[in-house]
């Protein structure tokens, strides 16, 4: 048994404890760049509307205690697209949540920008049409560095939301 | 597989030595790393309890409160903290090492499965409590954890809607998540501490208190580090701020840089693989299949010997079946028993000088039966100077010499102390040497402690008093230590040749 | 004519303890009347062995009862057993060392051995254990 030995010993530990407790540290991002967060959950239109029942029928129904609507669960998938400065840097289909397909659909992206101004579009297309979009936003920021930039998404209060 | 295991074993032994001169034999602490494993858990629990009467839940109220400790009371909760940490730290040390040794010096195959197996939700477990203490300090590194674990949940289809969304920015942390992380943080360990429960239920007497030396020096040192370098905070989180660099505490966080270079699902994947790999270990390549201990009731009274020495829990004592005026009866679980003959050794019946009729202990290994044993100690006497009962994990190999006859045991501890009695008092040889593993290191776990402390007429069955203690050397050494053996075995020859001179 | 002929006193109260004093007085007996029938030496040697493992055996169970029942007088009875065991084994040596026996004196020995120790060790435990 050495004392000595044992202390020199005890005292690495300790030292291996500490240091790899805080250190080397990490860089997780450049703290010059801007980072844009894209998150939203939308339910999109279903595939297929719903077929239209008569009201005697809707009212058979209701007196059952039936759904009074009949409908193909599945829905779209959800179209996004992110525009920085004309460019598109983000375009994506969300396919809907849940074993049906009937859920909403969630978009969450995140993508490191230069710091500074820009000018970003967001749009988004919920229904079957084929082209053009049913939510659009456009807006000129000042994105600062080190900072997040969120766009979200809310269909009752009128679409995207910048941040 | 073997290779990577012999190279490991091989590797420990090395960085070992150095421990085993500085602590002893005894003490190092490569032979508690289980049990620091307890100790650093209970002195985790103990600070996170002070802690917790300081801390206020709230996403505002948190990185106050822990600023409060770390600075106001420095000398009591500031400590504290720093302890909390740093000791959370040193059980992920011990018990990764813990891990390796266990793999590499195979304490895990066929029926010891049990420990290895529940051992994994337990790591799980570890690091699931570590993330969450450094969630709830809601510092920047909290912020980067908190974005970065939920990104990676996310991945997995659990939720309907992002739970990432809970921190997307400063307007949408809800006071409810942050409760949710503290019910983690608390009820974590506590489940974990029913997990380690289980975790030792087919090891008799577990060792899950390190010795006091051990306690008190790393305690000490852990505390010393707290004083000199405070656990801090890094910076309030602010969920509108990208974090930039941060102070990682690597032991917990490692693999989470992994997530800015391998797409979470695929992460997922790997961990699930890991884990998958590790649960199969004590299967692949598949162990031998050993008979387990075999009772027989002829030779048995119920003594409990066997009962009280097994290391396994194999053996449990079951109402008399045989009709016999006798209460009890040793009944081996075959699924448990590691055959490690430690019960034979503990046997009252396993006497070499009963000779009328065959040689048949009340219990007994059918594959290494002690009729054998007596004959290979019998054999050649007259040639042989010293006999050498040795351990099949040690490197005996090199023993092998004129005058010295080695006789191989699945343990030591399966060596009955009559047998040290009946080769000396009946001539068969001069001396006789007990060669096993490190103490506190046994293979078979209490094999050589159960051994030192029969030949010292401390546990039945005692060594016969009139054996003379010179002719017996016991010699524990960890595994590659031929040459240590071997001048072990030289210096007790010489030994001998002085006694027989006198 | 038994050597040891089974008393009461004998008795400690356990069915277990009680059947294996009358199966080693039973051994015991049997070793004398062999050896009044001049017994070869080697079958004397091979009971005694046989003695000793149950003897053995024997102890180990009263020790166990012993401790269960946390009896004070353990360690004196503990140390007792110790020494028939290690005087029994010399006895086996010796006999085997000489390669004759000396069956006057062996007769003795195994009665007053065990007949004195079931009339003081064994006697007490009985009373202790009610």
């Amino acid at each position: 048994m050495n004392r000595v030995v044992q202390a020199f010993l005890y005292a690495a530990f300790a030292a291996f404890v500490g240091y790899l407790s805080v250190a080397p540290a990490y860089q997780y991002a450049d703290p010059e760049i801007a980072v844009i967060k894209l998150s939203l959950s939308h339910a999109a239109e279903r595939v297929e509307a719903c077929v239209k029942l008569t009201p005697q029928q809707i009212n058979e129904r209701a007196m059952k205690g039936e759904p009074i609507n009949e409908c193909e669960r599945e829905r779209l998938p959800l179209a996004v697209e992110l525009d920085v400065d004309g460019a598109t840097v983000l375009s994506l289909a969300a396919v809907p949540s849940g074993l049906w397909k009937d859920g909403p659909a969630s978009v969450y992206e995140r993508l490191a920008i230069d710091a500074g101004v820009h000018t970003i579009t967001a749009r988004l297309r919920d229904s079957a049409r084929e082209t053009g979009w049913d939510y659009a936003y456009s807006e000129e920021v000042s994105l600062a560095p080190g900072r997040y930039f969120t766009i979200t998404f809310r269909a009752e209060n009128g679409g995207f939301e910048f941040r | 597989m073997e290779l990577i295991k012999r190279a490991l074993a091989h590797a420990f032994a090395r960085f070992e030595a150095v421990f085993e001169y500085a602590f002893g034999q005894r003490n190092t602490p490569f032979a508690w790393l289980g049990a620091l494993g307890w100790y650093f858990y209970w002195i985790v629990a103990a600070t996170g309890v002070y802690l917790y009467i300081f801390f206020d839940t709230g996403i505002t109220d948190a990185y106050a409160s822990v600023e409060y400790m770390t600075h106001d009371q420095w000398y009591a909760a500031g400590i504290m903290r720093s302890l909390h940490r740093y000791a959370s730290d040193a059980l992920v040390v011990v018990v990764v090492l813990h891990i390796f040794r266990e793999f590499a010096f195979d304490r895990l195959r066929g029926r010891r499965f049990f420990a290895w197996l529940t051992g994994l939700p337990l790591l799980a477990f570890i690091y699931l409590c570590g993330i969450s203490g450094y969630w709830l300090v809601w510092d920047q590194l909290a912020q980067y954890i908190a974005v970065a674990t939920t990104e990676w949940l996310d991945t997995l289809p659990l939720f309907g809607e992002p739970i990432a969304n809970n921190f997307l920015n400063s307007t949408t942390l809800g006071g409810r998540f942050f409760t949710l992380m503290v019910f983690i943080h608390i009820f974590g360990p506590l489940f974990m501490l029913l997990l380690m429960w289980v975790h030792i239920q087919r090891h008799s007497q577990a060792k899950v208190n390190p010795p006091r030396p051990l306690a008190i020096g790393t305690l000490a040192v852990l505390v010393i580090l707290s004083l000199v370098f405070p656990a801090v905070s890094q910076g309030p989180a602010d969920l509108d701020v990208v974090p930039a660099e941060l102070g990682f505490d690597w032991f917990y966080l490692a693999g989470y840089p992994l997530l800015d270079l391998v797409p979470g699902g695929q992460l997922w994947l790997y961990l699930f693989a890991a884990f998958l790999v590790l649960a199969v270990l004590p299967w692949i390549p598949p162990a031998e299949r050993v008979p387990a201990a075999a009772v027989n009731l002829e030779n048995c009274n119920g003594c409990t010997r066997c009962f009280d020495d097994c290391p396994f829990g194999a053996i449990n004592m079951v109402p008399r079946s045989d009709g016999r005026a006798y209460e009890s009866e040793p009944v081996v679980n075959v699924n448990q028993c590691t055959s490690c003959g430690i019960c034979v050794g503990s046997c009252p019946t396993s006497t070499p000088f009963r000779r009328s009729g065959p040689l048949q202990p009340g219990i007994e290994l059918p594959d290494r039966s002690i009729a054998d044993l007596r004959d290979e100690l019998v054999a050649g006497t007259g040639e042989t100077r010293v006999i050498v009962f040795a351990c099949d994990t040690g490197d005996t190999d090199e023993l092998e010499q004129d005058g010295v006859k080695v006789i191989r045991l699945p343990c030591v501890g399966m060596l009955p102390p009559s047998f040290v009695d009946f080769a000396l008092a009946r001539h068969h040889a001069e001396g006789v040497m007990i060669a096993g593993c490190a103490e506190g290191d046994c293979q078979h776990r209490l094999g050589n402690d159960w051994t030192i402390e029969r030949m010292a007429r401390r546990r039945d069955p005692y060594l016969r008093q009139r054996v003379d203690e010179r002719r017996l050397c016991l010699s524990w050494l960890p595994r590659d230590s031929t040459r240590r053996r071997q001048r072990a075995l030289a210096e007790f020859r010489v030994t001998l040749s002085e006694i027989d001179d006198e | 004519m038994s050597l040891i002929t089974w008393k009461d006193e004998f008795s400690v109260g356990v069915a277990a303890v009680d059947l294996e004093h009358r199966e080693l007085i039973e051994l015991i007996n049997g070793l004398d009347g062999d050896m009044q029938e001049h017994a070869t030496q080697t079958t004397v040697v091979e009971t005694l062995g046989e003695i000793y493992a149950r003897i053995s055996a024997h102890f180990a169970l009263e020790e166990k009862i012993m401790r269960d029942a946390g009896y004070d007088g353990f360690a004196a009875h503990k140390q007792d057993h110790e020494r028939l065991l290690d005087e029994l084994l010399d006895v086996i040596d010796s006999v085997d060392d000489a390669g004759r026996y000396d069956r006057a004196g062996l007769s003795r020995d195994l009665d007053r051995w065990f007949s004195e120790h079931f009339r003081t060790h064994d006697a007490r435990l009985h009373q202790k254990l009610g």
